[in-house]
């Protein structure tokens, strides 16, 4: 009895109204799979925080740097593809850089962006993944980006046009474009790469198609 | 001297006052910028974010056309240059196919290392034909110009002096400071704009605070984050340089205020008050 109690207050202290997580008999396979993938030595770390203490956007990440290294070694997949963590993330390279134990944390973090983008779990912070969405769209489309082309790319978007509707933050950003375009900082014209065929074909190789 | 020039997607719109300043610099230290033929997009943190091949593909295919060139790049923006030294360790790593011709073996430069070598810091301070004597600046780096080590090669990140040396050279009065290479953000301002004030506004603050009347910066997306930041605070306002910008100034006896029109804050009325302009 005075066991179980000790055990339902512990799991209040670390994640209040929960189940406890079981680890189950998912064995060592995500965490395998992403040391093999990313080239990451994910089983060097021990916790010592370092990374989370050099992150700068830390305090928005629902799981920190050190909690997602812990998380692989679990295996408890969807949580860090759900996470707000790996969209947040600038790969500003704090975390690699004064890792004690050379854990490439970014990388790390880089590479379960690719895995959640190649998932069907949508993303926590949708705004951030589909900027980078659109950012390979104009790439694709012209072999370099454009700004304004990539603006008006994204606030076009519906989900983002609805969002900046919606908290009023759309006159201000128009106004600022304008000014950018008055400035003369965004150009409408800019020349195209010769490299738009080469660049697609190398793109849906990348996604796993068999050209012809 | 000849060298490959890869300007990158940001030098042909919002940062184009940075191309012609290179451009400018260049020509005045007679070193021959050749731009690579028909270079595309490096992929920059949109390709590494949602397809690690493709963040090794895209700027393979700069380093190929510079191969075929022979000439070592030089790399103005910070994320460009990280982006093809990045390419380059994983070509020699064979992971991926690259559809282009490409060994890795080439030389690419970061373009302020390239300038705070001894032997072109010797050639600045010949060109320089009026030092920007009294100008207080700072100098800041960001990341991608400097981290991960592995990729960059600098062994001073946590205090790297290129800038400051280029800095000197034209004669500012720099400043040292704790914030060198702390994340202004990058693009996350765009899509999430409270993360991305809280980190351009600190960097702000703290040159502020060391006493600085100027940034001096060489990456475009910092440069652009540092700069319309400050559209709304009439008050306090710190002009954002590009290095390239100061060298320009410097070589040449009577600038011209056009060259800043690009600008958010003015930088004018400083260069007025300091005599440089």
């Amino acid at each position: 009895m005075q066991n179980t109690v000790s055990h339902q207050k512990g799991m209040a202290e670390h994640e209040p109204g929960k189940k406890r997580k079981l680890i189950g008999d998912r064995g060592n396979y995500f965490l395998d799979r992403i040391q093999g993938e990313a080239g990451v030595n994910i089983s060097a770390c021990f916790q010592c925080e370092r990374c989370t203490n050099a992150c700068p956007v830390s305090h928005f990440m629902d799981i920190k740097p050190h909690q997602a290294i812990r998380y692989i070694q679990l295996g408890w997949r969807e949580d860090l593809l759900k996470s707000s963590t790996i969209w947040v993330c600038l790969s500003c390279e704090m975390c690699t850089t004064y890792c004690p134990n050379e854990v490439d944390v970014a990388e790390t973090i880089n590479h379960l962006r690719n895995m959640a983008a190649h998932s069907s779990i949508t993303p926590k912070e949708k705004s951030l993944a589909v900027f980078h969405q659109t950012f390979l769209e104009v790439l694709r489309k012209s072999g370099k980006v454009n700004e304004f082309r990539l603006m008006n790319a994204y606030y076009l978007k519906p989900d983002i046009f609805q969002e900046k509707l919606k908290n009023g933050t759309l006159k201000e950003e128009l106004l600022l474009g304008l000014t950018l375009l008055r400035k003369g900082r965004l150009k409408i014209f800019t020349p195209r790469s010769r490299a738009i065929k080469d660049i697609q074909k190398a793109y849906h190789q990348a996604r796993g198609e068999i050209g012809q | 001297m000849k060298i490959s020039f890869y300007p990158g997607c940001s030098l042909e719109g919002m940062a184009k006052d940075y191309f012609h300043a290179i451009d400018a610099v260049f020509e005045a230290m007679d070193i021959d910028l050749v731009e690579i033929e028909d270079w595309s997009c490096c992929g920059a943190t949109a390709a590494h974010s949602l397809s690690e091949a493709m963040s090794v593909i895209l700027p393979a295919r700069n380093l190929a056309a510079a191969e075929k060139m022979g000439l070592d790049i030089v790399a103005p923006c910070a994320n460009c240059f990280n982006r093809l030294r990045y390419s380059q360790q994983i070509i020699k790593k064979k992971v991926f196919d690259i559809p282009w011709q490409v060994t890795g073996d080439i030389q690419v430069h970061d373009m302020t290392r390239f300038l705070a070598e001894s032997s072109m810091i010797k050639l600045i301070k010949e060109r320089v034909l009026k030092p920007l004597n009294g100008l207080k600046v700072v100098c800041y780096y960001g990341c991608q110009m400097v981290r991960p080590p592995k990729i960059t090669g600098y062994t001073d990140y946590e205090n790297p002096l290129t800038l400051d040396r280029i800095a000197a050279a034209a004669g500012a009065e720099v400043i040292d400071w704790s914030y060198k290479s702390t994340c202004c953000g990058a693009s996350i301002g765009i899509a999430r704009k409270e993360i991305g004030e809280s980190l351009t506004m600190r960097i702000l603050q703290k040159a502020q605070q060391a006493g600085a009347e100027a940034i001096v910066v060489s990456c475009p997306l910092c440069q652009s984050n540092l700069d319309i930041i400050q559209k709304d605070r009439p008050d306090r306002r710190t002009p954002i340089f590009y290095f390239a910008e100061l060298l320009r100034l410097s070589f040449i006896a009577h600038g011209d205020p056009k060259w800043f029109k690009m600008h958010f804050t003015d930088p004018v009325p400083l260069l007025k008050a300091k005599g440089l302009l």
